[in-house]
C-alpha cells in the first residue's frame, strides 16, 4: 500500500479490526446479535417456530413404534449380541438425539447464507467490516439452542411414554463428548454454507449430506451392520464416535464397539474440520466475489 | 352433453390452459437436473436406516413380529412399499403448496389471478404436473430398490396398484386444494404442508403396521387416505391377493377422496374470493 | 459546503478499475449434446468495467450517470469490496479495496435503490441495531446512533413496527439511516431513488444533499435519471459500457451541447426510418437520435437533432417530417440536458441498455 494514501487519509475510522481482544469481543457480539435476529424471524413464523421444535419428535417415534413393531416388545436379544444391551428405546433414543444437531450443521449453518441471500440483506452484510463467518456461526448458536429445545420436548414425551433407563453418572461425561462433536460439526457445517453459495440448487447437497451421514451415523443401529468400509468411513464424521462414546456412559452395559479413546478422537476431528472449514469459507468467498454471484439464487 | 359451439370452445380453452399449465411446470423442473436426479434416487437414502436397523434388532430379513400383524414377516418390502408411495406424498402434497407460494414470491400469482379463465383448470395443471413427475420419482424409487434389495415384483400386481395410486392422487389432490386455499390466506404454506405430512408421516403405515400404534392414533389413522393405499398395496404386492380380500379399504379410499375433493374446490374458491377482497393475494 | 478540490486529496481513487463477467448461455437440459456454434472468445466475455478511472474529493458530491448495463453498479460493487475487480484497484478513504477490505468496509455506508435490503420481519429498530452489531458499533453508542437517526427519518413513531408494514420509501429511509449508522465518511448510493414516488424520491434527494454540503461527506451517486445528477452533483461522470466518457461539473457538460446545436421536436406514431430520412436531409448533423415514448401513457416520442446549424435548418426539419405524414407535437430550439450530452458523446439514450 502507497504510504502517500495513510497520511492522505481524511478521516480516521474507528474499527477494530487483528488479532486483538477488542476486535474478537466485536466479533463475538456480532455472532450474538445475528443468533438474536435469527430467534426474532422465527418468533415472526409462529406455526414454523412450533413446528420446528416438535419435528425432532416426529422423526424419533416412527423410529421407535418401528423397532417395538419388529421386535415386538421393548428388548432385543439380537442387540444385545452385538452391543450388550437390549434395551431398543434406550438405544434409539440416545441416538436420535444427535440428528437434530446433525440438522444445526448441514440445514441450519449450511442455509445460513443463502437465507440471507433469499432475504436480499446479504450483500448489505457483506459491506460491513464483521466477518462473514459470523452469520453462520449466529445460526450455528441459534440452531443448537433451538435443538436442545427439540431435545428436551422429545426426552419428556419419550420419559413419560415408555420410561427411560440412563445411568445419571454418565450425563457429564456425555456432554463432554456432545460439546466435542459440536464443534466438528460447526466446522462440517461451515464447508456446507460456502458450498450453499455456489450451488443454485444448495439443499440438494444438504439432504444429501444429511441422509449419507444419518446412514453413516449409528443412530438407530449399531455400526457392526455396515459393511466395513462403511464403518471406516463412519470414523471420519464426528457423530459416530460421539454417539458411540455418549452410549457408553449413558447406556447401562453397553459396551463401545470403538477401541481408543473418543475425546482425542472428536478433538482430532474437530480441529480438522474446522480449519477445513474456515479454508473453504475462504476460497469460496473470493470465488464468489470474483464472479459477482452473491446476488445470485 | 355439449349443447353450442361456444361450450365447445369454452372447453377447448379451459383445456388449453391445463396443458400450458402442465407444459410450464415441466420446464421449470426440467430446468433443474440435479432436482431431477435428485427425487429420483435419493428418497431411497431415507430408508435404508429402517432396513438396518431390522437387521441389528431381528438378525435377519423377517420379523416374527411383523408376520404375526401383517400376515407377512419381509420387513424389507413393507418398508420400501411404505417409502415409495410416502415419497408420492411428499412431491404432491408439498409440491401444490409449493407451486402456489412459487408463483406468490415470482410475482406471477397476481396476474394468473387475475385471468378470466376459471382457476380450477390452472390448479389441475398444476396438479397434473405434480402426478405425472411424482410417478416418475417412484418409478424409479421402486426400481432400484428392487435392484438393490432383491425384491419379488410381478407385472401382475402392478396394474392394480397403479389404479389404487390413481385414487389415492385424488384424496391427495383434494388435500392440495386445501393447502392451496389455506396458502392463499395463510402466508406460511410451506409449514402446513409439512404438519399435514407429519401427521401423515405417524399416523400412517409408513414404517410399521398400524396396529403398532395405540388405539386412538389407529382411528385417527384411518381418517388418511394413504393407510388404506398402503394396506391395499402391501395386500397385492406381499400377500398376493385381490380386490375382494381388500373391498372395504377400497370402499373407504374412494369415500376419502370424494370428501376431500369437493372439500378441496370449495374451499379454494372460497378463498380464493376472500382474499381478492381483502388485497393479501400475493403477500409472501 | 465546498468540497475540498483545493487539497488534492483523494476520498475515492480508482486506478485502471477492469472487470469482466463471463456469458452464460443457456442451452437447455440437452445443451451439452449440440456443439458449440461460436469459437469467438470475445463473444462469451462482457466488459463491465474497461480501465475506469475516477477522482472523488472529499466532500464532494459525484455522479455516475449512464444506462442501465453501463457499469454503474458494478463500479459501486468493486468499491465496496463485495465484487473483485479482475484488473487495477480502487482507494478508498486511503485504504486499499483489495488489501485493507475490512477499513474499506468501516469507511463506508452503501445504499442500493429499488430492492430488499433489510429484513421484513423485523422492526426499523431491531435492524438497526443488528446492523450496528456489524459495524461494530458498541451497544451504548449504537442505541443512541439509532434514536437520532429515526429521528432524522421521522420514523421514531413507527420504529416498533415491521418493515413489512412500511411504504417502499419509510424502507428506503430506513436503508439510509443503515448506511449512515457509523458515522462513515463516505456514501455509496446506487440509484437511491429507484421506484419511489416522487414525493419520497425529493425527501431523499434532500437528505443526499445535506449529508454532502452539512456533514461533509463525499457521496458517490449512480443513476440514469439526469434530473436528479444535475440537480444535486459537484460533478458528474458519464459511463456506457464500462467506459468513463466524460467528467466534469454539469454545467461545462451542458456548455458541450450549444444551444444553438439542438432542436428538439415531439411527434406522434413517428414510422420505422424516420431518422434516416432526416439523415438524408441533414447530412451535416452530429446527432439524429429517436427516443421513443409511450403514446398511451401519454409521452410521445421525441427526435433529438444535434448539430451545428440545426437551428437554421428547422424548415427542413418539418418539411421531412411532413413528407412521412408524422404528427408534430412541439419544436423547441436550444435548453440541453445532460441527457443531450450523453447522447452526443455516446449515441446512446439514459434510459436504453447499453449500446
Amino acid at each position: 500500500m502507497n504510504k502517500n494514501n495513510k497520511e492522505h487519509r481524511l478521516r480516521e475510522v474507528k474499527c477494530p479490526t487483528g488479532f486483538n481482544w477488542s476486535n474478537l469481543k466485536a466479533e463475538l457480539k456480532a455472532v450474538w446479535e445475528s443468533n438474536i435476529k435469527d430467534w426474532k424471524i422465527d418468533f415472526a413464523y409462529p406455526v414454523s417456530f412450533i413446528r420446528q421444535l416438535i419435528s425432532p419428535l416426529v422423526f424419533l417415534l416412527p423410529f421407535l413404534i418401528y423397532g417395538l413393531a419388529l421386535v415386538g416388545g421393548r428388548y432385543s436379544p439380537n442387540l444385545k449380541q452385538l452391543v450388550g444391551t437390549d434395551d431398543v428405546v434406550a438405544f434409539i433414543f440416545t441416538g436420535y438425539i444427535m440428528m437434530g444437531f446433525i440438522g444445526t450443521a448441514v440445514w441450519a449453518m449450511g442455509f445460513s447464507i443463502r437465507r440471507e441471500r433469499w432475504f436480499g440483506t446479504l450483500e448489505a452484510i457483506y459491506v460491513t467490516p464483521s466477518s462473514r463467518l459470523g452469520q453462520v456461526l449466529g445460526m450455528a448458536l441459534h440452531s443448537t439452542v433451538h435443538q436442545i429445545l427439540g431435545t428436551i420436548i422429545q426426552f419428556i414425551v419419550i420419559y413419560l411414554t415408555f420410561g427411560l433407563a440412563l445411568k445419571i453418572e454418565g450425563i457429564l461425561p456425555a456432554l463432554g463428548i456432545f460439546a466435542l462433536m459440536m464443534l466438528a460439526l460447526y466446522g462440517f457445517g461451515i464447508v456446507i454454507s460456502a458450498l450453499g453459495l455456489i450451488l443454485k440448487e444448495g439443499w440438494v447437497v444438504s439432504d444429501s449430506l444429511y441422509s449419507i451421514m444419518m446412514i453413516l451415523s449409528p443412530v438407530a443401529y449399531p455400526l457392526a451392520v455396515l459393511p466395513t468400509v462403511a464403518q471406516q468411513a463412519s470414523y471420519l464424521f464426528p457423530t459416530a464416535p460421539a454417539l458411540i462414546g455418549m452410549r457408553s456412559f449413558l447406556i447401562e452395559n453397553y459396551q463401545p464397539e470403538v477401541v481408543g479413546n473418543v475425546f482425542l478422537h472428536l478433538l482430532a476431528l474437530g480441529a480438522a474440520w474446522i480449519l477445513f472449514g474456515i479454508v473453504v469459507f475462504r476460497v469460496t468467498d473470493v470465488y464468489v466475489r470474483k464472479r459477482g454471484m452473491l446476488k445470485k439464487f | 352433453m355439449l349443447k353450442s359451439s361456444y361450450q365447445q370452445s369454452v372447453l377447448r380453452s379451459n383445456l388449453f390452459v391445463v396443458w400450458n399449465e402442465l407444459v410450464k411446470n415441466i420446464k421449470s423442473l426440467l430446468a433443474y437436473p440435479a432436482i431431477l436426479v435428485f427425487w429420483a434416487v435419493f428418497p431411497i437414502f431415507w430408508f435404508i436406516p429402517f432396513i438396518l436397523q431390522g437387521q441389528a434388532f431381528v438378525g435377519g430379513l423377517e420379523s416374527a413380529s411383523f408376520a404375526q400383524i401383517t400376515g407377512s414377516g419381509e420387513y424389507v418390502p413393507f418398508i420400501v412399499i411404505g417409502a415409495v408411495l410416502n415419497s408420492y406424498v411428499n412431491t404432491l402434497l408439498y409440491g401444490m403448496g409449493e407451486n402456489i407460494r412459487r408463483e406468490a414470491y415470482q410475482g406471477t400469482l397476481d396476474y394468473v389471478l387475475a385471468a378470466p379463465c376459471n382457476k380450477a383448470y390452472v390448479l389441475i395443471g398444476k396438479a397434473l404436473s405434480e402426478s405425472l413427475s411424482s410417478t416418475i420419482f417412484a418409478a424409479s424409487q421402486l426400481t432400484i430398490s428392487v435392484l438393490l434389495f432383491g425384491m419379488n415384483l410381478t407385472l401382475g400386481v402392478m396394474l392394480p396398484v397403479f389404479f389404487i395410486v390413481i385414487l389415492l392422487m385424488l384424496g391427495l389432490y383434494g388435500m392440495s386444494l386445501i393447502l392451496a386455499a389455506l396458502s392463499l390466506m395463510y402466508k406460511q404454506s410451506y409449514d402446513l404442508s409439512q404438519t399435514i405430512g407429519y401427521v401423515f408421516y405417524i399416523f400412517a403405515p409408513v414404517r410399521y403396521p398400524v396396529e403398532s400404534l395405540p388405539t386412538w392414533a389407529q382411528i385417527f389413522g384411518k381418517l388418511i387416505p394413504l393407510t388404506y393405499a398402503l394396506i391395499i398395496v402391501r395386500s397385492f404386492m406381499l400377500l398376493g391377493t385381490n380386490f375382494s380380500a381388500v373391498y372395504f379399504e377400497v370402499l373407504a379410499l374412494l369415500i376419502i377422496d370424494i370428501v376431500l375433493l369437493l372439500a378441496g374446490f370449495y374451499l379454494f374458491s372460497w378463498m380464493e374470493e376472500k382474499t381478492k377482497k381483502s388485497g393479501t393475494i400475493s403477500h409472501h | 459546503m465546498v468540497y475540498d478540490k483545493e487539497s488534492g486529496v483523494f476520498s475515492i481513487q480508482t486506478i485502471n478499475l477492469t472487470k469482466r463477467f463471463a456469458k452464460k448461455k443457456h442451452r437447455g437440459v440437452f445443451g451439452f449434446l449440440r456443439r458449440n456454434q461460436s469459437n469467438n472468445k470475445h463473444n462469451d466475455v462482457t466488459v463491465a468495467l474497461d480501465k475506469v478511472n475516477i477522482k472523488i474529493h472529499s466532500g464532494e458530491l459525484f455522479g455516475l450517470l449512464g444506462p442501465n448495463g453501463s457499469g454503474k453498479t458494478t463500479t459501486i460493487k468493486c468499491l465496496s469490496t463485495i465484487l473483485i475487480p479482475d484488473e487495477g484497484t480502487a482507494i478508498v478513504n486511503g485504504f486499499d479495496i483489495s488489501k485493507e477490505t475490512s477499513m474499506v468496509r468501516a469507511s463506508l455506508g452503501m445504499v442500493v435503490g429499488g430492492e430488499r435490503t433489510l429484513y421484513w420481519k423485523l422492526t426499523a429498530r431491531d435492524n438497526l441495531m443488528y446492523f450496528a452489531s456489524l459495524y461494530k458499533m458498541q451497544r451504548r453508542h449504537a442505541k443512541k446512533r439509532i434514536e437520532e437517526l429515526l429521528e432524522t427519518m421521522q420514523l421514531s413513531d413507527r420504529a416498533d413496527e415491521r418493515l413489512e408494514d412500511y411504504s417502499t420509501g419509510m424502507r428506503q429511509k430506513v436503508a439510509i439511516a443503515r448506511a449512515l449508522l457509523h458515522d462513515p465518511p463516505i456514501l455509496l448510493l446506487d440509484e437511491p431513488t429507484l421506484g419511489l414516488d416522487p414525493n419520497f424520491a425529493r425527501q431523499i434527494r434532500n437528505q443526499i444533499k445535506e449529508l454532502s454540503e452539512k456533514q461533509g461527506k463525499t457521496v458517490l451517486l449512480t443513476t440514469h435519471y439526469m434530473d436528479e445528477a444535475d440537480q444535486l452533483c459537484d460533478r458528474v461522470a458519464f459511463i456506457n459500457n464500462g467506459k468513463i466518457v466524460a467528467v466534469d461539473t454539469p454545467n461545462r457538460l451542458k456548455a458541450m451541447v450549444k444551444e444553438k446545436e439542438l432542436v428538439e421536436v415531439v411527434v406522434y406514431r413517428p414510422p420505422a426510418g424516420i431518422e434516416k430520412h432526416i439523415r438524408s436531409l441533414l447530412p451535416d448533423a452530429e446527432v439524429i437520435k429517436l427516443i421513443p415514448g409511450d403514446e398511451d401513457e401519454g409521452n410521445p416520442s421525441r427526435i433529438k437533432i444535434i448539430g451545428g446549424t440545426a437551428e437554421e435548418h428547422v424548415g427542413t426539419i418539418i418539411d421531412a417530417l411532413r413528407q412521412k405524414n408524422v404528427r408534430i407535437g412541439s419544436l423547441n430550439v436550444g435548453v440541453p440536458t445532460l441527457e443531450d450530452v450523453f447522447i452526443k458523446l455516446t449515441g446512446a439514450k439514459l434510459t436504453e441498455d447499453g449500446i
